[in-house]
């Protein structure tokens, strides 16, 4: 193990230990009852260790704390913590030491060194030591580079460097899918939902302590992660929050345009820039992890140049009824419109009113409120179309069907029955 | 984007990732074992030297290139050159041809939202998400940071290109990218879900990048990230290690005291003859089973006392019915109902219901402290270790105990092995007919109680599964109504069950372990709900005295809430936290005098998952009930879960000074004591630590040869220096002094 050793030998020892967590001590409690042959033997032994929990000595979990057994895994976001330790292992004193521990990664290297100033004298049997810590930022391969420089009482300089490498892992699985609540009436809202799905890949049993959407300017964000019961939300993943390896968890998330742009519809289009999750676990005795996500981004649908959007629709109405209904025309392009309506029948909508009329002109992101009236000639669920908009300027039409449906009746007694 | 072909063209002067290219010379270099298998050293950082495997760093050619000034450096490491990576390049000329759209249109959007950010920076910012890595080719020290000029300098999208054709090794995967991986091999267009893969990095990070740098997943979807096979393999091997299974329990206190087991003793006197029942087993050919059909309300009047009451009333004392109740099985049922009616005719019952154990085994033997000490100090120190024998001690039960309480646990499994074989259920015996009596059981269940202590799980399962679920006829004494006239119940104790049940959750079976705690807990319930219905244990309208029944529930109360603690305990093992928090909830209103304890150890629990918060209203609770108790002892309890909270907040500091108040309160309590040396070692004050645990053990070798405080002392003992070894051969001679034969001598990390 000790590649220099055949070279040279040297008077200081280095030696790393990666800090994580301690852990606690399990005892396998084995009972007997005062009837059994070992008597209260058995008992009497659980009673005396040291790391069984007095009183309770069936409990599994003890108290005493045991140093970290082997390196373990290390997953980005977390915290790199190490024991660096220089001890003198011969017999004369050593000046002048110098230990600096570097950290590299595959694109840059680090100075991890609480200080880099040179240990005047290091008497035999004593040690420096430095706990170092790094906020693990990158994934694959680092290399923690332990450089150690002194001088003999010879007045020989000598220097020599360990290397230490390990894998830094992937702990989450982050997958984002986008909902736009645009089919039906909610388009005046202009809402878009998030789930995020989000998957524990490490070995090790993760509390999620903050699953967060940071919104970008554009939009305010609502967490529909929480159950609103009394004053007090309980968590929809209930009373344990946490994630076992390789389990899967959804987060909800509302996104609502702030008003100074959802008044401006046009604007939102085309690849927006939503915002970035957050998240924060701990694992065994709150050792700590941190990720975001990068810019999380949506392909706002397209409303082409034209916007039509509904302000107002009855959900019921009566057959053969004429009902009103407000329609907004927003002009999403760059250019100014001079719109004319055109309303075409189908087999049950049937249009009130003058179709081909002038709308007059339109500004760019201007729009403009149009009552319409309708009615229907058949009963059930009916889709309101046939609108259709033309830009006299580019001689371009543009169709509108399916724009919202409508719960038909008949307000009288059927005579058969 | 096109930055996948237009760099495909330009030479790549160095793959990183690439093939292994070694030295010739190097190659013939010792290959540092994986430290996975040297369990004795691998908390410490296995030492780099050439890594065979494929992440050699430099080529031959390169070393050339060394400038003078690392002379002495190349001559001191030459045994692993180091790769130098110089991310300090912006403005590198060539990468703004190759920025693909999607950065420039990210950069675009970010121009718009912070302008004052410079353009530079974000360039910069860009490679370095990118993984554009410039590699001179010179191996230029970290000391010599200046870039050697004029080195052709491959970019970043050459590299990745490459990268992604010729290896599939990790390290070309871009920096601080995530996302959905192996599962979805298809651009995130065709994926079916319509999730999209999210780029994850860590947010300090991020925030120096402005979140300016995304790839898009299209590009990025077919860099699967994939950890090297070797050291992937290691850490996650070693690190799932189960920290029940690495090191079990041990004793501390040698001290001998014998004791005298009136109880235990007393059967022995009577000692039954053997085989005097035993029928069945002369057929070998499967036998005309059980008793002859008869109106099963008539059975039930019999196997209930009705008929015998004289018999019953005579032979079974009250403790005894009351410690050996049981619910037999219905099939177990009818052969010990049909034994009892045909008072003491043949009852043919068939070989393979019966228990027909014996030992599987020879001999345990050992000593493996003395074999420790043989092997590193030689015979004639070894000879200073001196332990008792199965041969030193008397052949008897009293011998036994001896052995048992001085912590010589293999020659006491030798001793039940020895007296096993006299009562005929010796090596080889198992299959082969033999009866059973309450000293065989006994004498069983310490052996396999004790090989269970030693962590020999499998030799113990061996030997229990010829009593299969403990429930065949021959293990109840009404299958001997001649040498147990009268009495009734279970002749296997109720520990024996216990352990039989917990046995396999330590051989990686949990779930069978459950179901055998539950079937348990059904007959522990029910016997409860018998008792209170005034009926006896086993549900006979038998009267009770109020004081019998008085004790007879609290016998059942305190083996329920055993169970329940041993049901607590294999969900905790199977990490089931939900169900073990429960679990261990509903013992506290079996034993309300233990509700401080559960309920720190159910904080302890939330601590060990990570949460925090709900661990402090636990510990909250504790405070309060400790409140209400009002006795000095708990102080401690209150201060050792504050302790643990500062730990799990990173403060050491402060959670040194609470385990130091509690020793205070408590200076000979080993558990604050060797947590605040722990906590010692993380605020880098390594040798006040070792001096504070090396004291402890010299001091009170009783309290403190523990095998979790020789691990932490042994292990500090390596951090510190090179000679460990020597002190840790002298824990050994402390060991030697004190210990008996079952010390688990693994937590000297000797081996």
């Amino acid at each position: 193990m000790e590649v220099n050793q055949a070279k040279q030998e040297h008077l200081l020892a280095l030696k790393v230990m990666r800090l994580t967590k301690p852990t606690l001590f399990t005892n396998m409690p084995v009972t007997c009852e005062d009837r059994d042959l070992p008597g209260d033997l058995f008992g009497r032994l659980m009673k005396e260790d040291p790391s069984t929990i007095k009183g309770a000595e069936a409990l599994m979990l003890g108290e005493m704390l045991t140093l970290p057994q082997n390196f373990g895994n290390i997953f980005l976001g977390e915290t790199f913590s190490s024991y660096i330790s220089v001890h003198n292992d011969s017999t004369q004193e050593v000046k002048d030491i110098l230990v600096k521990a570097d950290l590299q990664t595959s694109s840059q290297r680090l100075n991890l060194s609480a200080s880099n100033n040179t240990v005047t004298e290091l008497k035999p049997e004593s040690c420096i030591d430095d706990v170092i810590h790094h906020e693990v930022k990158e994934i694959g391969t680092h290399i923690l580079v332990c450089a150690v420089s002194y001088t003999t009482q010879a007045g020989e300089k000598l220097y020599f460097r360990k290397f230490f490498k390990f894998q830094v892992l992937k702990p989450l699985d982050v997958k984002t899918k986008f909902y736009n609540a645009e089919s039906d009436l909610s388009s005046v809202t202009d809402e878009v939902f998030l789930e995020a799905q989000i998957q524990n890949i490490t070995t090790s049993p993760m509390f999620m302590e903050k699953v967060s959407l940071e919104p970008s300017m554009m939009y305010n964000v609502t967490e529909l992660n929480t159950v609103e019961t009394g004053d007090e939300g309980t968590s929809t993943f209930g009373k344990m929050s946490y994630l076992q390896p390789m389990d899967t968890r959804q987060y909800l998330y509302c996104l609502k345009p702030k008003s100074e742009f959802a008044e401006k519809a046009g604007v939102i289009k085309g690849v927006t820039v939503i915002g970035k999750l957050d998240i924060v676990w701990k694992t065994n005795l709150g050792e700590k992890g941190r990720l975001q996500t990068s810019q999380l981004q949506r392909m706002a649908p397209g409303y082409g140049d034209v916007r039509l959007s509904l302000e107002m629709i009855p959900d019921t109405v009566n057959l053969e009824e004429p009902f009103d209904i407000t329609c907004k025309i927003t002009n999403c392009s760059e250019r100014t419109m001079d719109l004319v309506l055109e309303m075409c029948n189908t087999r049950s909508i049937h249009w009130c009113g003058v179709s081909g009329r002038q709308l007059g002109k339109v500004s760019p992101s201007a729009s403009l409120s149009l009552p319409l009236k309708l009615l229907s000639s058949v009963q059930g669920l009916q889709s309101i179309s046939g609108l259709r908009l033309t830009d006299t300027f580019l001689k371009r039409t543009y169709e509108y069907d399916d724009i919202a449906q409508v719960c038909v009746v008949c307000p009288y007694m059927s005579r058969e029955s | 984007m096109d930055n996948n072909e237009t760099p495909a063209q330009r030479p790549v002067t160095l793959d990183i990732t690439g093939a292994v290219e070694v030295k010739p010379s190097l190659s013939e270099a010792p290959i540092s074992p994986l430290p996975s298998l040297l369990p004795s050293s691998d908390v410490h950082f296995q030492e780099e030297s050439i890594d065979l495997g494929g992440e050699s760093f430099i080529t031959p050619e390169e070393d050339s290139h060394s400038t003078p000034s690392e002379s002495l450096m190349d001559k001191l490491n030459d045994q692993m050159m180091e790769s130098v990576m110089i991310s300090d390049s912006p403005n590198n000329s060539e990468e703004d041809d190759v920025v693909p759209m999607d950065n420039l249109l990210e950069q675009f959007e970010e121009r718009e939202e912070d302008p004052e950010e410079p353009e530079n920076v974000k360039q910069k910012l860009t490679t370095d998400d990118q993984d554009v890595i410039t590699v001179s080719v010179s191996a230029v020290t970290p000391e010599d940071s200046t870039p050697s000029s004029g080195s052709p300098k491959p970019e970043a999208a050459a590299l990745e290109a490459s990268s992604k054709e010729t290896t599939s090794k990790d390290e070309s995967i871009p920096v601080c990218t995530i996302f959905s991986q192996g599962s979805q091999p298809k651009a995130q267009a065709l994926v079916p879900d319509g999730f999209q893969p999210t780029l994850i990095k860590s947010p300090s990070f991020s925030s120096s990048t402005g979140g300016s740098t995304e790839i898009t997943p299209s590009q990025l979807a077919p860099l699967v990230c994939q950890p090297s096979p070797s050291l992937s393999k290691f850490f996650s091997d070693s690190g799932h290690v189960n920290p029940a299974t690495d090191f079990f329990d041990s004793f501390t206190t040698s001290s001998f005291i014998s004791i005298s087991n009136p109880n235990a003793e007393s059967p022995k006197s009577a000692a039954p003859p053997e085989r005097h029942s035993f029928i069945g087993p002369t057929q070998t050919e499967p036998a005309p089973a059980t008793a002859p059909p008869q109106p099963f309300t008539q059975l039930q009047a019999v196997f209930s006392g009705g008929d015998d009451p004289f018999a019953t009333a005579l032979n079974m004392s009250e403790a005894d019915k009351r410690y050996d109740a049981w619910l037999p099985s219905e099939e177990t049922r009818k052969v010990l109902i049909s034994m009892a009616t045909q008072h003491y005719s043949q009852v043919f019952v068939e070989r393979e219901r019966l228990a027909m154990p014996g030992l599987k085994f020879d001999n345990l033997q050992g000593d493996a402290v003395k074999d420790l000490m043989v092997r590193l100090m030689g015979e004639q120190a070894a000879m200073k270790r001196q332990v008792l024998t199965a041969n030193s001690v008397e052949q008897s039960f009293l011998g036994l105990k001896q052995l048992i309480s001085t912590k010589n646990w293999r020659a006491a499994v030798d001793l039940t092995g020895r007296l096993l074989t006299a009562h005929g259920q010796g090596y080889g015996k198992a299959g082969q007919p033999s009866s059973h009596n309450t000293d065989s059981l006994q004498l069983w269940f310490v052996r396999l109680a004790l090989l269970t202590k030693l962590s020999l799980f499998q030799n113990a399962e061996m030997e229990l599964e010829p009593f299969g679920n403990l429930d065949q006829p021959d293990l109840y004494y009404e299958y001997y109504p001649t040498v147990y006239p009268g009495r009734r119940g279970s002749m296997v104790p109720f520990s024996m069950r216990v352990l039989h049940a917990e046995l396999p959750q330590y051989l990686g079976k949990p779930q069978e372990s459950l179901d055998r705690l539950h079937s348990m807990r059904t007959v522990c319930q029910t016997i409860l709900d018998n008792l209170e219905q005034g009926l006896a244990e086993d549900g006979s309208m038998i009267n009770l005295t109020q004081e019998n029944r008085q004790a007879s529930l609290q016998l059942w109360k305190s083996r329920l809430s055993r169970v329940m603690y041993a049901m607590a305990n294999c969900l905790l093992m199977m990490k089931d936290y939900v169900l073990a928090v429960e679990t261990y909830h509903s013992i506290v209103q079996y034993e309300p005098q233990q509700k401080v304890q559960l309920l720190s150890g159910i904080g302890r629990i939330f601590l060990q998952i990570g949460d925090i918060k709900t661990a402090e209203k636990y510990f909250l609770d504790v405070e309060k009930a400790s409140l209400e108790k009002g006795s000095g002892t708990i102080d401690t309890c209150v201060l050792m879960n504050r302790a643990f909270i500062y730990l799990s907040q990173n403060n050491y500091s402060e959670a040194h000074s609470s385990f130091a108040e509690v020793l205070k309160i408590d200076p000979k309590n080993p558990v604050a004591n060797n947590n605040a040396a722990v906590c010692l070692l993380y605020l880098g004050r390594l040798k006040e630590s070792l001096r504070q645990l090396e004291g402890l053990v010299q001091q009170d070798p009783a309290l403190y040869l523990h095998e979790s405080v020789l691990f932490n002392l042994t292990t500090m003992y390596e951090l510190e220096s090179s000679r460990s070894t020597q002190k840790k051969q002298a824990l050994l001679e402390s060991v030697a002094c004190r210990e008996g034969d079952s010390f688990n001598t693994q937590c000297l990390k000797l081996v």
